[in-house]
């Protein structure tokens, strides 16, 4: 298998891994964001889409929880009550997503010395970013259609 | 004009290495010095003048900004920017050559010439180190406002 192959199999391999911590963050995101704030996630995905540096899209996420509350907003189906959807996120993507990181490039054997290693974690990191906020805004997107009420009456 | 290999470069080091500075850097002035975040219009004028890719005036920018007689009640300007201009210049004397290997090795090249490059070098380097700590003062500033409300309706 190709190099680049190999990079594209480990990401989808963790992406399964993450799909739950993704849904929790969307399940905030519906919370705190509603579907009144929906561009908000459009927007961030475009970011995380387009962005080439991993701290482009920690920037961006700090400069919207500053301007809205909403961002800053806690969700009570949470363990701590007290982290804002932004904050929250911000910090699943700088700490748990540098592990998963880590850990791909560990099984691939890149290092983190020379310049041409760190550029190749630069681009998995961000593929790992990007894979985590689709699965996050797909998960919000659920949530603010009218289905997910549908059926919670049902129940 | 840079290189492509030298803005990639910058990319780099703006990942690894200047986010977190630059978070550590308003994260110590607020909780080590007890400074209140840079206010909203100091953060606009001051990104503006990042984002225009001109060293010298944004080195002349924030040295003016620093020298200015503030009255005691924003002394915490004049120490953002003191503790600022410290951290470019060291960025320009030494870290630029020693540290970012980022200057072209050029025999027999003009010092106009090498200091133009510096200068082109800088003021991406400073406006990336900007960016993220213009990103952090407002989240702190958001969030120190945030306590001050639910604080005041704690007393209510």
């Amino acid at each position: 298998m190709n190099p680049e192959m190999k990079i594209i199999r480990e990401v989808s391999d963790q992406a399964e891994n993450f799909y739950d911590d993704a849904v929790k963050l969307g399940d905030h995101a519906a919370d705190a964001l509603k579907a009144a704030h929906r561009s908000q996630m459009t927007e961030l995905e475009n970011i995380a889409e387009s962005a080439l540096k991993s701290s482009d899209i920690f920037d961006y996420i700090k400069k919207q929880s500053a301007r809205f509350h909403y961002w800053r907003q806690a969700f009570a189906g949470h363990s701590d009550t007290k982290i804002g959807f932004g904050e929250r996120l911000k910090t699943y993507l700088e700490k748990d997503m540098a592990e998963k990181l880590a850990t791909i490039c560990k099984r691939l054997d890149i290092g983190n010395s020379s310049d041409e290693d760190k550029q190749k974690r630069r681009r998995i990191y961000l593929m790992l970013i990007r894979q985590f906020i689709h699965q996050m805004v797909a998960e919000y997107e659920y949530q603010i259609s009218p289905a997910p009420a549908a059926k919670k009456k049902e129940a | 004009m840079l290189s492509t290999a030298q803005l990639e470069k910058i990319d780099l080091l703006s990942d690894t290495l200047l986010y977190d500075e630059a978070v550590s850097f308003v994260q110590r002035l607020v909780r080590v010095e007890h400074c209140n975040p840079l206010p909203t219009s100091q953060v606009t004028g001051l990104l503006n003048i990042a984002e225009s890719f001109r060293y010298d005036e944004l080195y002349r920018f924030i040295t003016h900004q620093r020298d200015r007689n503030w009255p005691p009640s924003k002394s915490d300007i004049k120490t953002f920017y003191s503790a600022l201009e410290q951290v470019l210049s060291i960025m320009m004397r030494k870290r630029l050559r020693e540290e970012f290997h980022l200057l072209t090795e050029r025999p027999g090249g003009s010092i106009s010439e090498m200091r133009q490059e510096a200068d082109a070098l800088m003021a991406r380097l400073a406006r990336e180190f900007i960016q993220h700590l213009v990103a952090e003062n407002g989240l702190i500033a958001a969030k120190m406002e945030d306590e001050r409300r639910q604080q005041r309706m704690n007393r209510r």
